[in-house]
């Protein structure tokens, strides 16, 4: 196994890890699965090639305009799935149904709009690859991991640093006594959202990027999921390692048993990973409330 | 009848045994699969595969194809039915997403994208419709045995069912593997009707679709959901223009009944002699009612 | 030997000690009483003998058999019911079908009855179902098959909780504090009734209750806890005059 591989499979990885990391702050904050996120982060993408990309802007107008669009999408989705829901104490099976509708509403929508076609955003650089002591390294990967590495230190920062991150984890950590404390958890919900949604956003144009864009993309969401599976539900450092793992694993089985069975072996690989740590690497085993 | 008529209610016979299935799952036990159009299409290939490939008499391979997609969904339940409930969602999802890309890929085998052509047209809207009448009886014998009691124990509180001695665990598999078993079975009637089957719909948004339709009914009672599922799976087939907005009006049906009115069309009222009764009995107090008013 | 020996059981929660060196004896037709201020760890102590948790340390042993490590649900079938401090009745279910959970991990027919109306299947629902009615006779709710338990008072709740797991068989019976939330009437009836099933029945209880008065009368023993140490042992008249007891309930006097 080469060290090329390896720095291609952290590329592919700090996407994954977007996704997971926006996956695992919903699943904090309301202890539930979004799967919602693959469909907004598609719905973000086309957007953002809709209005920006498509009219020859560069890659951080697109970026831009995905997370933004991310975060509103992300907004309305708490404010129509979620927030009554939540009022009403249903059971959180609701959250589930609830969700799951709300990305086939956002597929729908992409699909009326852009048929079954594919889209590619433009090559947003000049030269493809670029050389890094004996390796062939694509722009895009570098770029991708680049800024990857970036938002997730930011939110790192956010969350580790900011009175507001400190809040978020209070309602993360138990939703009524945060509110009890004179935290608005309704407005702290409203920031996991959004911050939920632009990382939708940027992961929506790196998968298009990387596979083109078309509706169905965000069913890579499963990727995401998968990582936060082997770091450990609702852990977003687990959530990083676990798609940086992920991303060198997939990478070696892809070059190794070629695409459809490589997403199999990904697959039992998970299955027997939750045999033998179902917490986690993270290990916080998160327990349905006794 | 009418071909179009027939056919409406063939494909909607089809997806009622699925549905029974997802109510048997979500239902009775909370649990979410977003893999389970991936066990009809092992349901499909596995019969469409044997009739055509090895010329096994139809019934046989029906069998078969249950038996490999019930024994499948053993081995993915195995590790997740122990887990928090989340796990069953993302790694059926996971599951769906696989299966996709290996009938994709395995193209010698299944044709590949361009799907599994020649399966013989050996099922017809009679066998469709006594196929799921006979599901949606197995379900609602199921939902009144002690296994659809403790179901419904353990989707309210786990700690209270295994502080009653409830084997939670084995009751989650035992739901798992029976809505495996009759989805699979959905899958080979839809591989004999439509003597054609691609990958493409076997996707999250097919399970997606059913468990939409399980809510829209009322996802406490098995005649909700069977009513669910009959109107939004008709309702496509009717209006045929609007193909590319059916999931957009799907969804906002949904939102609107999950917002206003959770508990879906029904709420947890059950087409039983005893309910009807009351309902006449209830019926028959207003008009009395009125007239005295 | 006793049929129910807790011997020196240990419970932490990361720092906290939830349950330090607790032991106890119980046997059939006994009452004991377990009391303590809040946070004493007295609900944890239902949870590690019943087998929410496992202990750290220390061996549960009912009717000679150790279940110490054993799952939930087959030390419930081994003999051990138990009702909840919040009444944790399930939601969905009649009265009736409530208390028919607890039978149906008993009942003697397999997945082919789960599916169709076998004979056999008619047979055991039927025993079932004339338990379910003798078990809610007992406590005094027949009348109520087919009511919702949530529509229902408190106090009714709460029998049908004790019905239920009457279900269960015990032969050791953990009850989490039943009377809270009951009116002085409603308190004064549960006691005769746990009396009276103590009796009738015949298995060991264990009553953790904040109502001194309840427990005082009825209890056969009493352990007091506090902060997750058992500060005394003894017969309702030796532990009310100890005076650690009375500091721990009352405050140390200046």
């Amino acid at each position: 196994m080469s060290l090329q591989v390896i720095i291609n499979g952290i590329a592919t990885g700090s996407i994954y890890a977007l996704i997971a990391t926006g996956f695992a702050l919903i699943f904090n904050v309301l202890k539930f699965s979004n799967f919602s996120h693959g469909a907004t982060m598609t719905a973000a993408a086309f957007i953002a090639y809709f209005l920006v990309s498509s009219k020859g802007m560069g890659l951080l107008p697109t970026l831009l305009i995905a997370a933004l669009a991310g975060a509103l999408i992300s907004l309305f989705g708490e404010f129509v799935g979620f927030r009554r829901i939540l009022k009403n104490h249903s059971a959180p099976t609701y959250f589930f149904v609830s969700s799951i509708t709300l990305g086939t509403l956002y597929e729908g929508l992409v699909t009326i709009k852009a048929g079954s076609n594919f889209f590619n955003f433009p090559s947003f650089f000049k030269t493809p690859t670029v050389n890094v002591a004996a390796l062939v390294v694509s722009t895009g990967d570098l770029m991708m991991f680049g800024i990857s590495a970036v938002a997730l230190i930011v939110l790192a920062y956010v969350i580790q640093k900011t009175r507001l991150g400190r809040a978020l984890r209070a309602v993360s950590f138990d939703r009524d006594t945060a509110q009890l404390m004179g935290i608005d958890s309704t407005r702290i919900i409203q920031l996991a959202f959004v911050i939920s949604g632009i990382l939708a956003g940027i992961a929506g144009v790196f998968l298009g990027i990387k596979y083109t864009l078309y509706p169905t993309l965000g069913s890579l969401v499963v990727k995401g999921f998968i990582a936060s599976v082997i770091g450990g539900l609702g852990s977003l450092t687990g959530a990083v390692i676990g798609a940086l793992l992920l991303g060198i694993l997939e990478t070696i089985l892809l070059a190794a048993l070629g695409s459809g069975y490589s997403t199999i072996a990904v697959f039992a690989v998970m299955l027997v990973f939750l045999l033998i740590r179902p917490q986690g690497i993270a290990g916080s085993n998160v327990q349905e409330k006794a | 009848m009418n071909a179009l008529v027939s056919n409406v209610l063939t494909q909607v016979s089809i997806t009622l045994i699925a549905v029974s299935g997802i109510y048997v799952l979500t239902g009775l036990t909370g649990m979410f699969s977003l893999g389970q159009a991936a066990f009809m299409a092992i349901g499909s290939y596995v019969s469409g595969l044997l009739v055509i490939r090895a010329h096994v008499p139809f019934v046989l391979a029906a069998l078969l194809a249950v038996a490999g997609a019930t024994l499948i969904g053993y081995v993915i339940g195995y590790p997740v039915v122990r887990l928090r409930r989340d796990y069953i969602s993302l790694v059926t999802l996971g599951f769906g997403e696989a299966i996709a890309a290996l009938l994709n890929r395995m193209t010698t085998l299944t044709g590949g994208a361009s799907g599994l052509t020649g399966i013989p047209r050996l099922v017809g809207l009679p066998l469709a419709f006594i196929s799921a009448v006979l599901a949606i009886a197995l379900a609602a014998f199921f939902k009144t045995s002690k296994y659809g009691r403790q179901c419904i124990a353990l989707k309210g509180d786990e700690l209270a069912a295994k502080a009653m001695g409830i084997n939670v665990t084995r009751v989650k598999m035992i739901a798992f593997l029976l809505s495996v078993a009759l989805t699979s079975y959905s899958g080979v009637l839809y591989a004999f009707y439509m003597s054609y089957v691609d990958p493409t719909g076997f996707g999250w948004k097919k399970s997606a679709d059913w468990v939409i339709m399980v809510f829209f009914g009322g996802v406490n009672s098995l005649t909700g959901s069977t009513l669910g599922a009959f109107i939004l799976s008709a309702l496509p087939q009717v209006l045929r223009g609007l193909q590319n907005y059916r999931y957009v009006i799907y969804a906002v049906l949904v939102l609107l009944i999950l917002n206003f009115k959770p508990s879906g069309l029904l709420g947890e009222w059950e087409l039983t002699p005893r309910n009807i009764q009351q309902a006449f009995a209830k019926l028959g107090k207003k008009n009395t009612a009125k007239k005295e008013g | 030997m006793a049929l129910l020996e807790v011997k020196n059981i240990y419970k932490s929660f990361g720092g906290v000690k939830a349950i330090q060196n607790f032991s106890i004896e119980a046997n059939a037709g006994e009452i004991h009483g377990i009391i303590g201020p809040n946070g004493a760890g007295k609900t944890t102590i239902f949870n590690t003998i019943s087998g929410v948790y496992t202990a750290d340390q220390g061996t549960v042993v009912l009717d000679g058999k150790d279940i110490t490590k054993l799952e939930q649900y087959k030390i419930t079938r081994l003999g051990m019911g138990r009702t909840f401090q919040n009444i944790r009745l399930f939601k969905g279910l009649t009265v009736e079908e409530n208390v028919m959970c607890a039978f149906d991990p008993q009942s003697r027919y397999s997945i082919v009855g789960g599916l169709l109306p076998t004979p056999k299947r008619r047979a055991e629902e039927k025993r079932g179902r004339e338990l379910c009615e003798k078990y809610l006779t007992v406590v005094g709710m027949q009348d109520y098959l087919h009511e919702r338990p949530e529509n229902l008072s408190y106090g009714m709740q709460r029998r049908i909780e004790i019905a239920r797991a009457l279900m269960c068989e015990p032969k050791i019976l953990l009850l989490d504090e039943p009377a809270a939330g009951l009116n002085p009437t409603e308190v004064a009836e549960l006691t005769e009734l746990i009396q009276r099933i103590s009796k009738e029945i015949g298995f060991g209880i264990l009553l953790i209750e904040h109502r001194l008065e309840l427990v005082m009368s009825i209890s056969d023993k009493i352990h007091v806890q506090n902060f997750g140490e058992t500060i005394a042992v003894g017969t309702p008249d030796e532990v009310q005059h100890n005076p650690e007891v009375i500091e721990a309930y009352l405050g140390k006097e200046e």
